[in-house]
C-alpha cells in the first residue's frame, strides 16, 4: 500500500512538472492554456489520491475546488482574453528554446539539492515528489522573467501557485482547511484583477507585449 | 481574557466603511464623513490596544484566540490606523478632481478594504492567515493605482501586481516549509501555524529547514517591504498611485511587510540562533540603503524621490533588526517615525502636483512663495526624512547607528552611515531647488483653508515631539517589544 502511494505521488508530481515544461518548448498561448489546464487536472487528481491513501477526506474538497477554479474557471477566462486579443504565436522570448530547456534542466538539479534537507526529515511516503514541486517552482519563476507577453507571465504565475500547492500536498497533506480557503480566495481575486489589467494594457498600449512597458524603467 | 471590544473597534469600522461606500451612491459627502468617522473610531481602538499592551498584556479575541494583539501588533496597528485615518480624510483639492464622484467612491471602497486587510494582517495570530491578509493588500491597492488611467499608471500597476504576487507567493512557499517542519516533528494540528505556538515549539524544530523557509519568506515579504533587489516595482507604484494611496503604501504597507519579517525572524532565531537571519538581513538592508541613497541623487521626480527614500528607510529598519535588542528598539522607533513623515510628505506632494501639474523637480520652484504653508510643511517632512534634528528620525537613526557600533557591527554601521550621508545630499539639493527659485509662469499663489493643513501640521508636531522628548508611552511599548522578541 505504502509502495503504491509513493509511486502515485512520484508519477503525479512528474506529470505536474512535465505540464510546466511544455511552456518552454511550445510557442503559442493556446498551447500554454491547455498545458496549464492539464497541470491543474493532474494536481487535483493527485490531491484526491493523497486524500484517499493518506485518509484525509478534507483533501477531496480541496481537489474539487482545484478542479473547479484552476481547471475550469480560470482556463475559460484565459481563453476569452486570448481570443479577444487574437494573439497567436508569442514574440521570441528573451531566452531561446534550446537554452531555456538547458536552464530548466539545471533548475531541476538545483531543486533536488534544495529539497535534500526536506527529504531527509520527511517521513511521509510522498516525499520523493518534493524535488519535483521545487523544480516547478523554479521553472515557473524562470518563465515569468524570460517571457515578453503579459498573458504568458500570468500563466507562469498560475503555475507558480500550482507548484506551491503541490509542495503543500506532498509535504504535509495540505495546509489547514481555513488557510486553504483563504489561499483560494486570494488566488481567484488576484487572477481577476490581473485579468482586468490585461485588458487595460491592451487598451492603453494596443498590444499585450510587455516589451513596450519601458517608460518607467530607470 | 477576551478583549473583543477594542479589536472589533479596530477592524469593524473599516469593514463598515467599505460597505457603506459601496452602498451609498450619489453625492459622496456623507460617505466621505462616514469614512472619516471610521478612521477616528479605529484610531481610538488602536490607542486602547496600545494601552493594554503597555501594561504588558496581549488582547485576544475570536475562536481559539484567532486574533492576538501584543506590543508589536499594537504599535503597527496604531501606525496603520493613524496613517489611514489621515489619508482617507475628505481632502478638498488634494486630489485631482475630487468632484469625480465615481473615483472617490472606488477609492473609499478599496482604500477601506486595503486598510482592513493591513489591520487584519498585524492582529491575526495565525501566520498563514497573515499571509492571506497581506496578499489581499496587494490586490486591493493594485486596483487603486490606475485610478487616473494613463500609460504610466497602467504600467506601474501591472509591475506592482505581478512582482508583488510572485514575491508573496514565495513567502507562502516559505510558510508551507515551516508548517512541514512542524508537522514532521509534532504531527498535524489546526493551530500549528499560530505564531505563539510556533514560538513555543521552535527550539525543537529543525534549524536547516527553517533557514530554507526563511530565505523564501524574506524574499517574499522583502518584496513587499521594498528591499533591494526586489524593490523595482516600488518607485513606479508609489509615484503613479494617487497621493493618499502612496501615503498608505509608503507609510504603513512597508511596515506591515517588515512586521511579517520580524515575526518570522523571531521563530527562526528561537530554533537556531540569530546568526543566519542577521547575515541575510544585513546584506539586503545595506543593499537597499545603497540603492535608495544613490537613486536619491539621480532622480528628477519628487514623488519618485520620496519612493526611493522609502527603499532607503526600509533598508535601515531591516539593518537595525540585526543589531540586537537596542537595534530592534531603534528599528521599531524608526518605523513609527518613517510612517508619520513619509505619509505626510506624500499627501503634500499630491497638493504640489495638483498645483504645478508636474512631478518634475525642474519645473517646481518657488514653493515658499506660491504655497507657503504647504511648502513649509513639505520642507519639514523632507528634512525629517533626511534625519535632521529636531525630528524623530534623527533620534531613531542615532540610536540605530549607536546600536550597530556597540553590538559589534562597526563596519556595517559605518557603511550605512556613509550611504545615509549620500542620500542626505541628494534630498537636500532637490529640496532647495523646489522651495526657492523663481515661480514658473501661470502658477497661481494661495493656500486653502487652514483646517485642510491642520492634520498635516499635527503630524509635524508629533515628529518634533518624538525627536525632542521620546514620549513615555512610545518608549515603554517599544522597550517591551524589544525585550520580548529580540535575541
Amino acid at each position: 500500500m505504502q509502495g503504491v502511494f509513493s509511486q502515485v505521488a512520484v508519477m503525479g508530481s512528474s506529470g505536474v512538472l512535465l505540464c510546466g515544461l511544455i511552456l518552454l518548448w511550445r510557442r503559442g498561448v493556446a498551447a500554454y492554456i491547455t498545458a496549464f489546464t492539464w497541470q491543474s487536472v493532474v494536481l487535483a487528481a493527485l490531491t484526491a489520491a493523497v486524500g484517499y491513501f493518506g485518509d484525509d477526506p478534507q483533501l477531496y474538497a480541496v481537489a474539487a475546488l482545484l478542479l473547479v477554479i484552476k481547471a475550469v474557471a480560470i482556463p475559460r477566462l484565459l481563453r476569452r482574453v486570448a481570443q479577444r486579443f487574437t494573439v497567436g504565436r508569442e514574440p521570441a522570448p528573451y531566452v531561446n528554446t534550446g537554452t531555456s530547456l538547458v536552464v530548466s534542466g539545471l533548475l531541476v538539479l538545483l531543486a533536488h539539492a534544495a529539497a535534500r534537507p526536506l527529504e531527509a526529515i520527511a517521513e511521509v511516503p510522498t516525499r520523493a515528489g518534493m524535488p519535483m514541486a521545487m523544480g516547478l517552482l523554479f521553472i515557473s519563476l524562470f518563465i515569468i522573467v524570460s517571457r515578453k507577453m503579459a498573458i504568458t507571465q500570468v500563466i507562469g504565475f498560475l503555475m507558480l501557485e500550482n507548484a506551491i500547492a503541490l509542495l503543500a500536498v506532498l509535504a504535509t497533506y495540505g495546509v489547514p482547511l481555513i488557510v486553504e480557503l483563504g489561499v483560494f480566495l486570494d488566488a481567484l481575486m488576484g487572477f481577476l484583477v490581473m485579468q482586468i489589467f490585461l485588458y487595460d494594457i491592451h487598451e492603453t498600449f494596443s498590444t499585450a507585449d510587455v516589451d513596450v512597458l519601458k517608460r518607467l524603467r530607470h | 481574557m477576551e478583549e473583543t471590544l477594542p479589536l472589533a473597534g479596530l477592524l469593524a469600522p473599516w469593514a463598515a466603511s467599505a460597505a457603506l461606500a459601496w452602498a451609498l451612491r450619489g453625492p459622496g459627502r456623507l460617505a466621505a464623513w462616514l469614512t472619516a468617522a471610521a478612521g477616528a473610531t479605529s484610531l481610538a481602538a488602536a490607542a486602547w490596544l496600545w494601552a493594554i499592551a503597555l501594561r504588558g498584556g496581549a488582547a485576544t479575541a475570536g475562536p481559539g484566540a484567532l486574533f492576538r494583539v501584543d506590543g508589536l501588533s499594537a504599535l503597527i496597528a496604531g501606525c496603520i490606523a493613524a496613517v489611514a485615518g489621515l489619508a482617507m480624510l475628505p481632502w478638498p483639492g488634494l486630489e485631482k478632481g475630487p468632484a469625480d464622484q465615481g473615483r472617490s467612491r472606488v477609492f473609499r471602497i478599496f482604500g477601506s478594504l486595503f486598510t482592513l486587510s493591513m489591520l487584519v494582517a498585524v492582529t491575526i495570530n495565525n501566520v498563514a492567515l497573515m499571509w492571506v491578509a497581506i496578499e489581499a493588500t496587494t490586490i486591493a491597492s493594485a486596483i487603486l493605482i490606475p485610478l487616473h488611467r494613463s500609460r504610466a499608471s497602467v504600467e506601474a500597476s501591472w509591475k506592482y501586481i505581478l512582482i508583488g504576487s510572485v514575491g508573496i507567493a514565495l513567502a507562502f512557499a516559505g510558510t508551507v516549509l515551516a508548517y512541514f517542519d512542524f508537522v514532521s516533528r509534532l504531527g498535524r494540528r489546526e493551530d500549528a501555524l499560530n505564531w505563539t505556538l510556533l514560538m513555543q515549539v521552535a527550539p525543537t524544530l529543525h534549524p536547516d529547514v527553517l533557514r530554507l523557509a526563511f530565505v523564501f519568506l524574506l524574499v517574499g515579504y522583502g518584496t513587499k517591504a521594498g528591499l533591494a533587489p526586489m524593490h523595482t516595482w516600488l518607485p513606479d507604484a508609489h509615484s503613479e498611485a494617487p497621493a493618499p494611496l502612496s501615503a498608505m503604501m509608503s507609510g504603513v504597507l512597508l511596515a506591515v511587510a517588515q512586521y511579517a519579517i520580524i515575526r518570522w525572524k523571531a521563530v527562526v532565531d528561537a530554533a537556531g540562533g540569530p546568526a543566519f537571519t542577521n547575515r541575510v538581513l544585513m546584506a539586503l538592508g545595506l543593499l537597499s540603503i545603497a540603492i535608495g541613497a544613490f537613486s536619491l541623487v539621480r532622480q528628477q521626480n519628487y514623488k519618485r524621490l520620496l519612493a526611493y527614500s522609502s527603499v532607503e528607510h526600509s533598508g535601515l529598519i531591516c539593518l537595525g533588526l540585526t543589531f540586537g535588542p537596542a537595534g530592534m528598539f531603534a528599528s521599531l522607533l524608526h518605523l513609527l517615525n518613517h510612517a508619520l513623515a513619509k505619509s505626510m510628505s506624500f499627501l503634500l506632494a499630491g497638493r504640489i502636483l495638483a498645483r504645478y501639474h508636474s512631478s518634475d523637480v525642474e519645473r517646481v520652484s518657488g514653493l515658499v512663495r506660491t504655497m507657503p504653508a504647504t511648502g513649509g510643511l513639505f520642507g519639514a517632512g523632507v528634512l525629517a526624512l533626511m534625519g535632521l534634528p529636531p525630528f524623530g528620525l534623527f533620534v531613531s537613526e542615532f540610536l540605530l547607528f549607536r546600536a550597530g557600533f556597540t553590538s559589534g557591527h562597526p563596519v556595517a554601521a559605518a557603511a550605512a552611515l556613509l550611504l545615509v550621508g549620500v542620500g542626505f545630499v541628494g534630498l537636500a539639493s532637490h529640496l532647495a531647488r523646489m522651495l526657492h527659485g523663481p515661480v514658473p509662469d501661470g502658477i497661481p499663489a494661495g493656500e486653502p483653508h487652514w483646517w485642510v493643513l491642520a492634520p498635516l501640521a499635527a503630524s509635524v508636531l508629533a515628529l518634533v515631539a518624538l525627536g525632542l522628548f521620546l514620549p513615555g508611552g512610545v518608549a515603554g511599548l517599544i522597550g517591551r517589544i524589544a525585550e520580548a522578541i529580540a535575541t
